[in-house]
């Protein structure tokens, strides 16, 4: 009411009524404190049609898409020199079926080695007098686990790095520290986006 | 292809410590239904024959803390245990020799392929099998 007129609810207009459709599907988070809503929209991609379930065709159909992107990608790494056909070896043994997950588990393996031993080696070559054997070690090992996943062009940069050690170059082995690191980050990269990609394929079975 | 003679799996020793290296052996192995133990370094390989553990074939590291391959294949001789094939594993360009040198029957540089593996079981099961008749 206003003052002593009953008005009525304006007739809304179609605009209005797709703005108001669209703010009901926005998620509303009850645990938080009243003053402080917060509102996450559920993407327009994944919303189903109002009232209907997910059917079974369009999850089939998101799953084909993703196994497309994830073959797209992989080809892309193997033609880029990421890959070679090392990891082809180990695909082949997670293929038949009675290894799930190996490919995951042993590039997550390789990863945490990577790390590990990157740290190792940019430690040996900060101090005063650099312990060059160790180095060596630490390279050779990084570079077989490398070879062992199919990571070529880490296990390129581990060769690479072999002249300055030989040498006794510290300032060669920094230099090849830093592009043997940014190789690994960019497979890391790669490989994540893999794993992301079979994660969400395995969503849609 | 079974690795079994008889109902008898073939025992494979594994000495690796490099995670990924084991891990993607071991897979291999398991295709062959091979028992698989993993010791860490030689020394853990050499301890495992004085307690008396009988295998039919070992996958030997070259480079490894406490004791090397080459090392421990030369210990596991001494202890009188010929008759077990011993295979030299490295990506070092000079483990060959270290390992023939050791005693080692064969060497296989990294990374290791499945028809490489398939030859070698197989081979461990013919001459199990001829040992037998």
């Amino acid at each position: 009411m206003v003052g002593n007129r009953i008005v009525s609810a304006p007739t809304l207009s179609p605009r209005s009524l797709r703005h108001r459709r669209r703010c009901r599907s926005f998620e509303f988070r009850p645990s938080l404190p009243p003053t402080t809503y917060s509102l996450r929209p559920t993407p327009r991609r994944l919303r189903p049609p109002a009232g209907s379930p997910v059917s079974p065709e369009l999850i089939a159909m998101a799953a084909v898409e993703l196994k497309n992107q994830l073959n797209a990608h992989i080809a892309s790494m193997f033609a880029a020199g990421f890959l070679d056909k090392q990891f082809q070896e180990l695909q082949m043994l997670q293929d038949d079926g009675s290894s799930p997950g190996f490919v995951s588990e042993v590039v997550g393996l390789f990863i945490d080695d990577a790390e590990k031993i990157t740290g190792l080696i940019a430690g040996l070559l900060d101090q005063p007098v650099v312990d060059f054997d160790k180095v060596d070690a630490l390279v050779h090992q990084l570079k077989g686990s490398s070879a062992s996943v199919g990571a070529q062009r880490v296990k390129l940069s581990c060769e690479q790095f072999h002249s300055y050690y030989e040498a006794k170059n510290r300032d060669g082995c920094v230099m090849a520290l830093a592009l043997l690191r940014n190789e690994f980050y960019d497979s890391r990269s790669k490989f994540q986006t893999m794993f992301q990609l079979e994660q969400q394929i395995e969503a849609c079975s | 292809m079974t690795s079994y003679v008889e109902g008898s799996p073939v025992k494979a020793l594994i000495v690796e410590d490099m995670a990924v290296d084991t891990l993607v052996l071991s897979t291999m192995l398991r295709k062959f239904h091979c028992e698989i133990i993993v010791a860490k370094n030689g020394k853990e390989a050499v301890q495992m024959f004085l307690e008396g553990k009988k295998f039919d074939i070992i996958f030997c590291d070259k480079d490894m803390p406490v004791m090397s391959g080459p090392e421990a294949i030369e210990k596991i001789h001494a202890l009188g245990e010929t008759h077990v094939k011993i295979v030299g594993v490295s990506a070092s360009d000079n483990a060959q020799e270290a390992f023939m040198s050791a005693g080692a029957d064969e060497f296989v540089p990294k990374p290791m392929k499945l028809d490489v593996v398939r030859a070698m079981i197989q081979e461990v099961i013919n001459k199990k099998t001829n040992d037998m008749v």
